[in-house]
């Protein structure tokens, strides 16, 4: 059967989705169903290695929890409720200074991070039929040093039976308050907000295929630094300083491809620009494969490229702008991973588990990289899961 | 269903058939006790009996209510699940032609446009008018009974309810079922024999509930404007990703007669097979020998 059915094939197979469309239900990795989960996830970073390093090599390490719950409140609404804790340790890249052949060579936190973080998610979903539907939400996370809160509110509107209109926008305020500020002189308070609104449009190609495409822009005020990384300016080493505020546009499509019953394509793909200088391109492929006997297998691959901010470098001359960052985050780099993903269901309860290993290098950034950075991070991820369904 | 049903299953173990069995024929009860447009205790007979208030339905029905308003959209007000009265008048069960004063009177409680549709409230406004829905509640059961299926771990096998087919999956060793499609004049005979690995078949014709009065065929497939049977073709049969769209498919191209709804099923670029009153064959699907 085509791809592209004809006009009036594509209304009928919109028309018949609500009915007839457990194959979109499935292509869809995010299931409506009521159920809870649970989550166990590690996040290991490789340690730095070689001579390029100063201080302990050992990265970052987070073990993550999360718990999640869906359920219906009344007959038209659904409740999400996410919980997440997460404990990090591990020493975190400081700056960068010049070495032999003005190679950079990475100062690494002299302390050992250890930090907990602990987040709730909650959404409640309106649907009033005919996939027209308003959800609000809102969050809180909160480690030691940072606070953020969170609020939400989107909407889907049918504009007739193959096209639907998504938009909304949240806004989020978060609290800054460094630890060991004045042992570091760091800044002792800050503040930032971000205001963020999407647009998009969801297609009906087929019972078997839908394509959306949004628009997101980004905005966000206040300190936008980070202050626990420093810079290499001259003969000084200085805080990190970075515009206070930074305007984001973001492009994504995103593509539903149920191929057979029980085989689905995900194909995603987001460019954006900011205000800083910076690009960013990213495509991530996954297939879902159902096997026999309740498995499925989910293998998929993602590639990130970025190029750097305008003032980005591994260190600066004594004439720096006004503002410089050193963080890696902010230079030229590409990232490679793969995962794969397996999942068995066994009446109403489903064992998930899955890795995940990603590779990032400057050779794959946008535009090339002027120099290698020692801090761009290559990880492994590992997680179990528990889900029951409750229909 | 009102015609004969058949499952045909290939599963792991005999208990295992027997279980997909089991809920298939509960979930196609449950349709038809919900459905029927022949029982007095039928959701739809409740549709009837509150003519002129508002009736809240379920979601179910709201999604086949939705679908049946796309349908009537797209075929210029052809197909209409209001046509109940004119479909009862028709009845071959009744064995003979209505008059025209007693057509007259059905066609005043016909139309869709007589309907207030507000999901999810539906008011008929206007006491005497039925929903009949015919050629689409029959198709979404034999989905619904092979998604039923593959949820139970059966995934190879064939729901067919009175000829209307919705596959489970292909066999297990992944080689498509062969399926026959109705011969219009001998309804024992196969006309076609085709593969089909999975999707739907559905086929809308005139040798079904027709009433045959002094030789004469009248198609239960009547045109909601006139009142009268339609003329068209003997059978049409359609292939598509799901049983439901394949009988709307199949229903809409007879509702539309010969010239156009050959022309609109070419559009819809579906394989499908039509037989006319002649016996002539046309359309794309292939035929196996």
């Amino acid at each position: 059967m085509s791809l592209r059915p004809s006009p009036s094939l594509s209304l009928l197979l919109a028309a018949s989705a609500a009915l007839v469309g457990h194959k979109l239900a499935h292509a869809d990795e995010t299931g409506s169903g009521s159920g809870v989960s649970y989550r166990f996830n590690v996040y290991d970073e490789d340690a730095f290695s070689g001579q390029t390093v100063i201080g302990d090599p050992k990265r970052y390490h987070v073990d993550s929890q999360q718990f999640a719950l869906t359920t219906g409140v009344g007959d038209r609404n659904t409740l999400n409720v996410n919980a997440t804790h997460e404990v990090m340790s591990g020493s975190s890249p400081w700056y960068l200074v010049p070495g032999p052949d003005n190679r950079p060579i990475q100062v690494l936190s002299g302390a050992t991070i250890r930090d907990h973080r602990s987040a709730v998610q909650a959404s409640l979903t309106h649907d009033a039929g005919a996939n027209s539907t308003s959800t609000l939400s809102a969050s809180y996370s909160q480690e030691r040093d940072y606070h953020a809160t969170a609020l939400g509110a989107a909407r889907t509107v049918p504009l007739n039976p193959a096209l639907t209109l998504g938009f909304g926008a949240s806004f989020s305020h978060d609290l800054i308050r460094p630890t060991d500020a004045l042992l570091y002189d760091r800044i002792q308070r800050a503040e930032k907000n971000t205001l963020s609104t999407f647009g998009s449009l969801s297609w009906v190609l087929s019972k078997s295929a839908v394509l959306e495409s949004g628009i997101q822009l980004n905005y966000q005020t206040g300190y936008l630094s980070d202050p626990y990384k420093l810079v290499s300016v001259g003969d000084a080493v200085l805080a990190d300083t970075r515009p206070d505020r930074r305007s984001e546009a973001a492009w994504l499509v995103r593509y539903r491809y149920a191929a057979t019953s029980n085989a689905a394509l995900h194909a995603d793909s987001r460019f954006a620009w900011n205000s800083w200088g910076q690009h960013s391109l990213t495509l991530e492929l996954a297939w879902y494969q159902g096997l026999r006997d309740g498995w499925q297998l989910v293998p998929g691959v993602r590639y990130y490229a970025q190029d750097q901010a305008r003032f980005y470098a591994p260190f600066f001359g004594a004439d720096a702008g006004q503002y410089f960052s050193s963080d890696y985050r902010l230079g030229a780099f590409g990232a490679l991973s793969a995962n794969l993903n397996l999942r068995k269901r066994f009446g109403h309860w489903e064992f998930s588990a899955g890795a995940e290993r990603y590779r990032a290098t400057t050779h794959y950034a946008l535009g090339g990289a002027d120099a290698a950075d020692p801090a761009t991070v290559r990880y492994v991820r590992v997680f179990a899961g528990l889900d029951y369904h409750f229909d | 269903m009102g015609c004969p049903c058949a499952l045909h299953l290939e599963a792991d173990a005999e208990a295992d058939a027997q279980r997909a069995f089991a809920a298939v024929q509960a979930e196609a009860e449950r349709l038809d006790r919900k459905y029927s447009h022949y029982r007095d205790d039928s959701l739809l007979a409740r549709i009837a009996a509150s003519a002129g208030e508002p009736i809240e339905v379920d979601d179910e029905t709201a999604h086949l209510l939705d679908f049946a308003a796309e349908l009537h959209r797209q075929s210029d007000s052809l197909f209409d699940i209001t046509a109940g009265a004119l479909t009862r008048l028709w009845d071959a069960q009744l064995g003979r032609v209505p008059s025209a004063d007693e057509i007259a009177h059905a066609l005043q409680h016909v139309g869709w446009q007589r309907v207030e549709w507000q999901r999810p409230r539906l008011r008929l406004t206007e006491p005497g008018m039925r929903l009949d829905l015919g050629g689409v509640v029959k198709e979404y059961a034999a989905d619904r009974c092979a998604e039923l299926c593959r949820a139970m771990g059966v995934i190879a096998g064939v729901v067919d309810l009175g000829g209307d087919l919705a596959l489970i999956g292909p066999h297990r060793n992944g080689e498509s079922w062969i399926v026959g499609i109705k011969a219009p004049r001998a309804p024992g005979r196969a006309a076609a024999r085709i593969e089909l690995p999975r999707g739907g078949l559905a086929t809308s014709g005139d040798y079904e509930r027709a009433l045959i009065v002094d030789g004469c065929r009248y198609s239960h497939i009547v045109d909601p404007r006139t009142g009268y049977p339609v003329t068209s073709f003997a059978s049409v049969s359609v292939v598509a990703d799901s049983c439901l769209v394949a009988g709307a498919a199949a229903t809409l191209a007879m509702l539309m007669g010969v010239q156009r709804g050959g022309n609109w099923l070419r559009e819809l670029a579906l394989p499908h097979l039509c037989i006319d009153g002649d016996g002539r064959i046309s359309g794309d699907i292939v035929a196996i020998a």
